[in-house]
């Protein structure tokens, strides 16, 4: 049985891990960087985990995984701001590096004193991601923050696009390069922790649905947000659709994504079809 | 635009980059800064295009101005009309995207460089010497009154420096002030009314540049002798 909020949820979830990886990487300025490397997903685990241990409702795994995420986020740029050496780019990228692995220790904490028998696979099938739970009542609480997400990355593509260039350049553009940043990674952070407390980690759409947008439209530039939004959507419901109907149970949804596109991403690199940097 | 005896330091560092700097750029003249590197010429085109902020003095333009640093790292792959469009962005309203106006704008400043037909080519596709006219016609685009080009025809092949030198001719003619450095002396001499020849930091001399280029004055900028020399031309065959 397809369930409707079901595939609402995917449709939610593949347009907003795409809309903001290929935001993400325009603002890193490096075609190879999704929400992940802030931190985002990981403290979006721990909030599920601590959630899940403390034993609190649906909605309390909701509230705390968004929460922690958020957190992770906030962590990162304010680790980032205090980092001595490298641009601005780089600094944020060593912190989220950081956090993302300190809240990776802390889920391996949780797990390690969860109960084997009750807690600790809860846990572990959440952190492999999935839409088996998506109801009309989570999907209340998620859609509003998604779509706005969506919307706010779609109508800054040219300006975000426009931050890909030297921080030199951008401003002699008349660009704030500093607040311009800050606007679209708050933008984008929400909408992925908003998804990530619906549906847990799915990794690997922020990365790749970017660069297959860039092909299937020829171009970079403005497209490249909303097409990545658009294929993110398709994507999922694909992925979601092949964990439910590859084999007799369900494939976890987190599984299915990285397997595809991981064969992606290597098909991709290997096909020179992703144009890193000059030289 | 003025530079009134303006200094900068960078964070860390002991001695000024540029110290009591003082010139000034008038709308239709191209001046070139000259020396050796490290001289602080790009430290004045910074702050020239505010990008840094002088720690003492004060830089002052009339109207807007557009930068091209020397370097760029290019991380996408834009169309070559995509990218000169982000030169518009200034006159864009903060959510607006390009218009069908500033395309052509971007086609036309395309076509002022000899690149139209590379217009729908990915900028990560192009040579040094392409990407660098593509980079000028970004610069072209913005419309500014002040123009400064941090080492614009370095590492460019001779036809590619022509290009570019006619191109900045054309843009002083039109009445924008234009302020580039460059190691190029022919270049200098070629498209630079006048020179500012720059050492550790300060202003070692200024004038025309046919008369401010010569052997004794740079031998004295970049501490190795300078003598005249042309291309000899080879005898005629009968």
């Amino acid at each position: 049985m397809i369930r409707l909020p079901r595939v609402i949820g995917a449709l939610l979830l593949g347009a907003t891990l795409g809309a903001s990886g290929a935001a993400l990487q325009y603002v890193f300025a490096n075609p190879l960087v999704d929400a992940g490397f802030l931190g985002v997903s990981q403290g979006a685990s721990f909030g599920a985990a601590l959630a899940l241990v403390l034993g609190g409702g649906a909605s309390a795994l909701f509230g705390s995984a968004f929460g922690f995420a958020l957190l992770a986020l906030a962590m990162s740029v304010t680790m980032a701001s205090r980092i001595r050496f490298g641009g601005a780019v780089l600094r944020l990228i060593l912190s989220g590096m950081a956090v993302s692995a300190f809240f990776s220790a802390l889920v391996a904490l949780l797990k390690y004193g969860a109960d084997p028998l009750s807690t600790l696979p809860e846990i572990t099938y959440w952190l492999m991601g999935g839409l088996s739970g998506t109801s009309w009542k989570t999907l209340m609480v998620t859609s509003p923050l998604a779509l706005l997400s969506v919307a706010t990355l779609i109508s800054l593509r040219w300006r975000t696009a426009l931050l890909s260039l030297d921080e030199a350049t951008a401003s002699s553009l008349g660009a704030r390069p500093r607040l311009e940043r800050s606007i679209v990674l708050a933008a984008a952070a929400a909408g992925v922790a908003a998804v990530t407390a619906m549906a847990g980690v799915v990794a690997w759409v922020g990365l790749i649905v970017p660069h297959l947008a860039r092909i299937a439209l020829g171009g970079e530039g403005s497209p490249a947000v909303p097409g990545a939004a658009v294929l993110g959507a398709g994507f999922v419901v694909l992925c979601d659709a092949v964990s439910r109907g590859l084999f007799p149970g369900e494939l976890p949804l987190g599984v299915t994504t990285s397997l595809i596109g991981t064969a992606a991403f290597f098909a991709l690199l290997a096909s020179r079809r992703v144009n890193v940097e000059r030289g | 635009m003025r530079f009134e005896d303006v200094s900068y330091r960078y964070k860390g560092e002991s001695s000024m980059a540029v110290a009591g700097f003082s010139m000034e750029l008038k709308q239709g003249s191209v001046v070139a800064l000259l020396g050796p590197n490290g001289s602080g010429k790009s430290t004045v085109l910074g702050m020239g295009a505010g990008w840094l902020r002088a720690s003492s003095g004060s830089v002052q333009q009339d109207g807007s101005v557009a930068f091209l640093p020397q370097t760029e790292r290019l991380a996408f792959a834009f169309t070559c009309v995509e990218y000169v469009s982000f030169g518009r962005a200034p006159h864009l309203p903060y959510l607006a995207l390009p218009s069908r106006d500033d395309e052509e704008r971007s086609l036309g400043a395309l076509a002022a460089v000899g690149m139209e037909n590379r217009a729908r080519r990915r900028i990560t596709a192009l040579s040094g010497g392409e990407l660098q006219l593509v980079r000028i016609a970004r610069a072209l685009v913005q419309e500014a009154s002040y123009v400064l080009l941090d080492e614009p025809s370095d590492m460019l092949d001779p036809a590619h420096v022509a290009t570019i030198g006619t191109t900045i001719r054309r843009l002083a003619d039109s009445g924008v002030g234009v302020l580039l450095s460059t190691h190029d002396l022919g270049f200098a001499i070629d498209t630079a009314d006048e020179a500012v020849l720059m050492r550790e930091g300060t202003i070692l001399a200024t004038g025309r540049v046919a008369e401010a280029l010569e052997c004794a004055a740079l031998g004295e900028l970049y501490g190795t002798p300078f003598r005249m020399a042309s291309i000899p031309t080879p005898a005629r065959q009968n």
